[in-house]
């Protein structure tokens, strides 16, 4: 049993780690990661986000460099002690036999061998993953995006008593409604400031990422090319990113929006 | 209404034992069961007398096909949990083929060569290779899944496909080398057969079975969440390779010493898991139980209707399993279509 | 005979023995106290193996027969006994149901786990192979006498089957002709085909005859292949009736590929026998020797 210091200030560490997969290099990334920091991952598909996310996660070991995770390599872990700070949301993720969904939630906390207050952890995150209403049904009954629910809720679960963790999430609100996204990126927002989590979260919506995450890194060709705090000055950044046109607008309230610029206007027909 | 499931099949499990035992060629009387338990009647020393059929062959019998079908129904829903996959079952993915093949190999073989072994240890020979056969089938099985396509339920089967066809020309190869004493042998394995059930077989069973369980129970909620997907289970702190190979070696031991003492019998590790998770879910804390005592049930069954529909011959009970089994698994391709991928 | 001189002549384990013992005296004081009983050496029999079903009808001990297999098809009476099924896939029960004292098998019979139970049940259980020889119908004349306790009768049988050889194999041994090549087939199916090399009764009994088997190279039997016929050349082919009848006729042998490039298929010289008789190696091989040499002359010279 790993002994754990009450405050740690770097969660995660990541020294020049690489990997290859396939013919395509993903790599050398530094950067660490501070407790209870908030950080999205941006870039165009297949740049590399979701291998920087499985390699945060542990679930690709480095070919080159070296991870720490709360100040000790990832290779010196054990899986279940691991499992207890640190937690994945995958992008997809399919559950074979329809099992229930306070099951599955259940799992989040599966490497635990005494669990009490499991049915009350349970009930409690689904709740705050807006799923409450979705328990004691299968899973594969579900829609996308009440699965989505279901697999946050899973999330939530698994770090529930921890303090000072590390969640990744992978396009978590993808298959959700305007609405739920934000409810949901509040939840997430209050479960971990309340436990001193730190989430990274790769995202396909600019304005969440500027507006809900207060670091951004930019992934292009499977390099970091910026790791900057997210203000209006990452705009230009995130231009050379998508290469595209961006455009900053105030709103009535005065936030920011960051809104794509079209090369030509469309008209209404 | 699932709460009732395990009261329910101990009870009809105990039901179908006593019919079973009544039920043979060999016309039994209430004098032949006061006989078995010492009360007077006939006496069990009596041989051909109805209570030494009931004492030394038919309660024997009944136990070792409630035993038998237990563990196949066991190693059904290890497999099925292992390849998150309702459709996977020893048989139909060849660990029994491969079993049933290494046996061949051996009675073909081991007889031409020129080492003598003790009658003592040939009894276990064959059981040794069977679950030989069934661990190298298991590993392939486990290395080919995890290049394929993860989850496809296909190509898994169509794997298993392979693998028996692989291990049917490999017995057919045997056939065709074999003198006719090793004939005969051989073609016991290929449709199985509870004939040489006897006390010794059944305590040895009962024993292994206790053990399998007593390995197998601080895992079955791990293998929940293998269910989650290989990633996602490392996620959540379950160790999958560790899991995985001790899975295997289990499913190899319960489909390998099925097979080495009783030939192939099939469908029954299919079924048995499916009808659980139909009435009480897909919680593998329930499910593995569970299908033992329901493949129990069903072995027993299809065993007693072996053993009496055709008195005095008796129909090798792979067909019946076969016959029940079939249109079932017919029936869960329906229900999985929209799953299949 | 005492009980344990005759267990050492059977191989049965003292355990049996002690079994049988106990029902021999159970039998007894069940008759003492009036119960019916069978007499203490009365034989109940069960055959499994047409020849050795004939041999017990040829000692007349036929009325302590009380089961048979689906082999024993001769003499037409041994049909009428219960059966008690396919001798590769006997029922431990079915035979225990007949209540028999003694269970008389070819090498046949199986699986090994029901007869090790039957003689585990004090059931005397005797597994005679004839080892496709002569001397071995002799020698399963002299245990089946014995097991059933006509050793006079077996003794006088043994003198006539002999006397019957004799005759039978004179004409043969003093044949000058160079022997006729025969190929014998197993048919289950129009395709399914083994023929018979060494070691098989097919060939001991093709050996009987004076003719050679025209496959020679393996022992056993083993599938059909074409060339393997053509190189065979073999100048008659010899089946069973009722695998002639599986594999379509005569005209269904003559289509078998590579026959045709064969004297056998050109000049259509197939003959059948009825398996039992033939193969069976029981008290009708004299008479199966000569009928087989008869047919062969027959065929040979049309």
């Amino acid at each position: 049993m790993l002994m754990q210091t009450l405050a740690h200030p770097t969660v995660l560490q990541l020294d020049a780690a690489g990997i290859r997969l396939g013919t395509k290099s993903f790599g050398p990334f530094s950067l660490h990661i501070s407790v209870g920091e908030r950080i999205a991952v941006l870039g165009p598909s297949g740049a590399g986000k979701s291998t920087l996310l499985k390699l945060m996660a542990c679930e690709c070991q480095p070919a080159t460099g070296r991870i720490w995770f709360n100040g000790h390599l990832f290779a010196a872990w054990r899986l279940a002690d691991l499992s207890r700070y640190r937690a994945m949301l995958p992008q997809s993720s399919d559950v074979a036999f329809g099992l229930q969904t306070d099951l599955v939630i259940g799992l989040g906390r599966v490497a635990r061998t005494h669990d009490t207050g499991l049915s009350d952890i349970v009930r409690a995150s689904a709740t705050l993953a807006h799923a409450g209403h979705l328990l004691e049904r299968r899973f594969d009954t579900l829609s996308g995006g009440e699965q989505a629910r279901i697999q946050l809720a899973r999330v939530f679960a698994q770090l529930w008593d921890a303090r000072e963790g590390l969640i990744l999430v992978d396009e978590p609100l993808a298959a959700l409604d305007p609405g739920l996204q934000f409810d949901l990126l509040d939840s997430l927002d209050a479960y971990a400031a309340a436990r001193g989590h730190a989430v990274v979260a790769i995202l396909h919506d600019i304005n969440q990422a500027v507006q809900g995450f207060g670091r951004l890194l930019l992934v292009k060709n499977g390099q970091l090319v910026a790791d900057l705090p997210s203000s209006a000055e990452v705009v230009s950044a995130l231009e050379s990113l998508y290469g595209i046109a961006l455009r900053c607008v105030c709103d009535q309230q005065g936030g920011l929006v960051i809104a794509p610029l079209r090369k030509t206007v469309r008209r209404p027909t | 209404m699932k709460a009732l499931a395990a009261p329910l099949l101990v009870g009809g499990l105990l039901l179908g034992v006593a019919i079973a035992v009544q039920c043979g060629a060999v016309p039994v009387t209430v004098g032949d069961w006061l006989g078995v338990f010492g009360l007077g009647g006939t006496g069990a020393d009596a041989a051909t007398g109805g209570a030494y059929v009931l004492w030394s062959i038919r309660i024997p019998r009944a136990l070792f096909s409630v035993l038998v079908g237990a563990s196949i129904g066991m190693a059904g829903a290890l497999t099925q949990g292992l390849f998150r996959n309702p459709l996977a079952d020893p048989g139909l993915l060849g660990v029994s083929a491969g079993a049933a093949c290494a046996a061949a190999l051996t009675i073909v073989v081991f007889a031409g060569l020129p080492v003598s072994i003790p009658l003592s240890w040939r009894l276990w020979l064959l059981p040794a290779a069977a679950f030989g056969g069934a661990l190298g089938v298991c590993f392939s099985l486990d290395c080919i899944a995890r290049w394929i396509t993860p989850g496809s339920i296909a190509g898994l089967l169509l794997t298993g496909v392979a693998l028996n066809a692989v291990a049917a020309a490999v017995i057919g190869l045997c056939t065709y080398l074999a003198t006719d004493e090793q004939l005969r042998s051989l073609s016991f394995w290929t449709l199985g057969s509870l004939a040489g059930a006897n006390w010794v077989l059944v305590v040895l069973l009962a024993c292994l079975l206790l053990l399998a369980w007593w390995r197998v129970h601080p895992w079955v909620h791990a293998m929940n969440a293998l269910a989650l997907g290989a990633s996602v289970a490392a996620q959540v702190g379950v160790d999958v390779r560790q899991l995985r190979s001790q899975v295997i070696v289990l499913v190899a031991v319960l489909a390998g010493f099925s097979v080495a003492w009783c030939g192939m019998i099939g469908f029954i590790g299919l079924i048995a898991p499916h009808l659980v998770r139909v009435w009480v879910g897909a919680d593998q804390r329930q499910v593995v139980p569970l299908s033992m005592l329901m493949g129990g049930l069903l072995l027993l069954v299809a065993d007693t209707l072996a053993r009496t529909t055709a008195i005095p011959a008796e129909i090798p009970v792979g067909i019946f399993t076969a016959l029940l089994g079939g249109p079932c698994f017919l029936l869960l391709l329906r229900g999985a279509r929209g799953r299949m991928g | 005979m005492h009980g344990l001189d005759w267990a050492a002549a059977h191989d049965l384990s003292v355990d049996a023995v002690r079994r049988k013992t106990c029902l021999q005296w159970g039998a007894v004081v069940a008759t003492l106290c009036g119960a019916p009983a069978y007499a203490a050496d009365a034989r109940r029999i069960v055959s499994v193996g047409g020849a050795l079903t004939e041999i017990v009808f040829a000692l007349q001990a036929d009325a302590d027969l009380v089961g048979v297999d689906t082999t024993s098809l001769y003499p037409a009476s041994a049909q009428a006994l219960p059966s008690v099924g396919y001798a590769r896939a006997l029922s431990v029960e079915g035979i225990l149901a007949l209540a028999p004292t003694h269970v008389i098998a070819t090498e046949d019979a199986g699986p090994p786990a029901v007869l090790r139970q039957l003689t585990s049940a004090g059931i005397s259980v005797a597994v005679l192979a004839a080892n496709h020889r002569f001397e071995g119908l002799i020698e399963r004349i002299r245990r089946v006498g014995a097991l059933t306790g006509r050793g006079a009768q077996a003794t006088a049988l043994q003198q006539a089957v002999q006397q019957a050889w004799t005759r039978a194999r004179e004409p043969i041994a003093r044949r000058r002709a160079p022997s006729v090549r025969v190929l014998f087939v197993l048919a289950h199916a129009p395709h399914q085909m083994l023929v018979a090399g060494s070691n098989t009764s097919a060939h001991a009994m093709l050996e009987y005859v004076g003719a050679s088997n025209a496959i020679r190279r393996f022992s056993g039997y083993k599938p059909l292949t074409p060339e393997a016929v053509i190189a065979a050349q073999p100048d008659l082919v010899l089946l069973t009736d009722q695998g002639l009848k599986a594999a379509g006729g005569v005209a269904g042998i003559l289509r078998l590929p590579g026959l045709g490039q064969t004297k056998a298929g050109r000049n259509r010289r197939v003959i059948s026998l009825e398996a039992m008789f033939l193969l069976g190696f029981g008290p009708r091989l004299p008479a199966a020797l000569s009928a087989l040499d008869a047919a062969m002359e027959q065929a040979m010279r049309a």
